[in-house]
């Protein structure tokens, strides 16, 4: 009986934390994935590569000798701007053809290429190591944790509800569902539709933003560093259903549990198969992903 | 009426003029590097056509059935490895290598269809993507297979009697008509009952239903060859190359292929060898400059895709066939 208990505070206890300070980033991936896709029916193909300009954000604000929580509020500024400028300047333009669907996952897939050998151009290949803002780490259950991962999970957590109130509590949050609902009623109502579009690509993105920062002093900063985590991010959309607020966090939070505490049975190699199987399994069940997307209840 | 027939009759001379062309520029191209005497540009030429194959396969669902493809290279790099073992480990024939690459994709094929193929739109494209993700994984950690270094040494097999792949024009050769048979075939079965099919698929989903079509059975069908097709193209890597990785079957791969085939035009089977050729001569010209030629061939694409939707074949068969009819009625008159 010791046995089992001592089994759970050392092993599966720590897996299922670190688990979840990876799953609330991965979450805040998802969460921009799945609003943009909600709203614009865009599937961002560059989001990975926002994830590590974020981190990469990180990198050049530190070496200009700023402190880090400058760069946690810079960031998503930057990525913001980024996002508004990539909406307004690229996505628009084939936004209004008859096959945007694939036009724009087209359009940012060229993104993504742009992007990553961009990162690649101006820092080169080799990985950098963030700091963590935060050192030591803290007694809990009988175990130490790094206090920086728990910094993640609270403040993560902390946005993810933030978002999650913005969406659905206040009046910005009723516009976007409200386009994302009927955008020519909603426009016939006086919201100009079109920036909300583009405010809303611009947020998704700083969200990614976010997540990189998050995520660089834990994992070292790297330009093909996105490619890997945008899978784990979309099959949590795609799980949860492409637009669904709810879906993304709650499969965002179960997945990246799962994949914690499976690789305590199985090699971590075998990780992506695995999720790729559940995947599999949740779309025969249900082809559209567990929840309604955003603004269709 | 008599205008819609000529039209119709018209179409399909200006892409046969554009098929003439590539077939002729690669097998010149291939001749200038025997009389240079530099077999460099001969296994590049090769090269482009294999990924020309894997272009076509692309074509073949996103400009035919309308799906879009993101993880293609899978097939591709499967036949790949398939052929590389079949040479290693099996029987050095080349035929054999070539059957049993495509007898295995055609089943992998039918196994990823049955799994992708229920999904539609922007669901199909991240489920292919993620099987292609799941499986490059699988053999990059496959110590069996090589794992992340591939497996080398390849030998060298006889095609015909008296025809070695380490033949640079003797296997461009090989590699040409592979890749022209599996373009005519393409083409053929674009105009049979089933090739129609597949563009009301891609027009029309539900109307195919509507008539009496089981649109899922045409689906999976065209995955099918197309991975078929993706695998016949992979198998001849590893006699070019001698050596087969896992980033045959990486993303890159698989985004390459869809840069091609829209560039030279979706929807035309000749723009995804024209997009191929390009791209592949562009690539090894830049190359020779800077390493970074991702983010050219990158940005020339996010220009296609927002000024040139329809790629540069499909921009030049109404120029072609502008010409010819004008010619036509000045013969006429």
């Amino acid at each position: 009986m010791t046995s089992i208990l001592e089994w759970l505070q050392f092993v599966l206890a720590p897996q299922s934390i670190n688990g979840l300070s990876i799953g609330v980033a991965v979450v805040l991936m998802a969460l921009g994935l799945t609003i943009i896709f909600g709203l614009l029916d865009v599937i961002n193909m560059a989001h990975g590569e926002c994830y590590a300009l974020g981190a990469y954000a990180v990198v050049v604000i530190l070496g200009m000798g700023v402190s880090f929580w400058w760069a946690f509020l810079l960031t998503p500024l930057l990525m913001a701007a980024m996002g508004y400028a990539m909406e307004r300047g690229l996505i628009q333009q084939v936004f209004h053809s008859k096959d945007r669907h694939t036009l724009t996952l087209l359009l940012t897939f060229g993104m993504a290429t742009v992007m990553e050998d961009a990162i690649k151009i101006v820092f080169g290949a080799n990985p950098r190591s963030v700091e963590a803002p935060i050192s030591g780490a803290t007694e809990l259950f009988g175990l130490f944790f790094p206090n920086y991962r728990l910094f993640v999970m609270l403040l993560g957590g902390a946005i993810i509800v933030a978002v999650w109130l913005l969406v659905f509590r206040t009046s910005i949050g009723a516009i976007v569902r409200a386009a994302a609902h009927d955008k020519d009623m909603s426009a016939s109502l006086g919201i100009p539709v079109s920036r909300v579009y583009s405010l809303t690509f611009a947020f998704g993105v700083a969200l990614a933003g976010i997540a990189g920062v998050l995520l660089a002093p834990i994992y070292s900063v790297f330009p093909t560093m996105g490619r890997d985590f945008v899978l784990m991010a979309f099959s949590v959309v795609i799980i949860g259903g492409m637009g669904s607020i709810k879906g993304a966090v709650l499969a965002g939070l179960v997945l990246t549990q799962i994949q914690s505490l499976s690789s305590l049975l199985i090699s971590p190699v075998w990780n992506d198969t695995l999720l790729f199987g559940i995947m599999v399994v949740v779309l025969m069940w249900r082809p559209q992903g567990l929840f309604g997307k955003l603004g269709h209840a | 009426m008599l205008d819609r027939f000529n039209s119709n009759s018209s179409k399909p001379n200006a892409v046969r003029i554009l098929a003439i062309v590539f077939f002729a520029t690669a097998l010149l191209f291939a001749l200038i590097g025997t009389v240079m005497g530099d077999s460099f540009y001969i296994r590049l030429a090769t090269e482009a056509l294999i990924f020309g194959g894997l272009a076509l396969s692309v074509d073949l669902l996103l400009g035919h059935v309308g799906l879009l493809p993101l993880g293609q290279a899978l097939f591709f790099g499967l036949g790949a490895y398939v052929s590389a073992v079949v040479l290693k480990e099996w029987a050095a024939s080349f035929w054999l290598a070539i059957i049993v690459s495509m007898l295995f994709c055609a089943f992998a094929g039918l196994i990823g269809g049955l799994i992708a193929i229920r999904s539609k739109g922007v669901y199909f494209a991240l489920i292919s993507f993620g099987l292609a993700q799941v499986f490059s994984r699988v053999i990059y950690n496959t110590r069996e297979l090589g794992a992340s270094d591939g497996m080398t040494g390849v030998p060298v097999v006889t095609v015909v009697p008296g025809l070695q792949t380490d033949n640079p024009l003797g296997f461009f050769f090989v590699t040409w008509l592979v890749i022209g048979g599996l373009y005519l075939v393409l083409r053929y079965v674009m105009q049979t009952p089933m090739g129609r099919l597949f563009g009301a698929i891609r027009v029309n989903e539900h109307r195919v239903c509507f008539l009496g079509f089981g649109a899922l059975r045409f689906k999976i069908t065209a995955f099918v060859a197309a991975a078929v097709v993706a695998g016949l193209s992979g198998a001849l890597y590893p006699m070019l190359r001698g050596f087969v990785s896992p980033e045959l079957m990486f993303f890159q791969v698989s985004g390459n292929a869809v840069v091609n085939v829209i560039i030279g035009g979706s929807g035309t089977l000749i723009g995804a060898l024209y997009g191929a050729g390009l791209l592949t001569v562009l690539k090894s010209i830049l190359g020779s400059f800077t390493v970074h030629h991702h983010i050219v061939i990158g940005l020339l694409f996010v220009v296609v895709v927002i000024a040139f939707p329809r790629g540069i074949v499909g921009y030049l068969v109404p120029v072609l066939e502008a010409r010819l009819s004008k010619k036509k009625t000045g013969d006429n008159s």
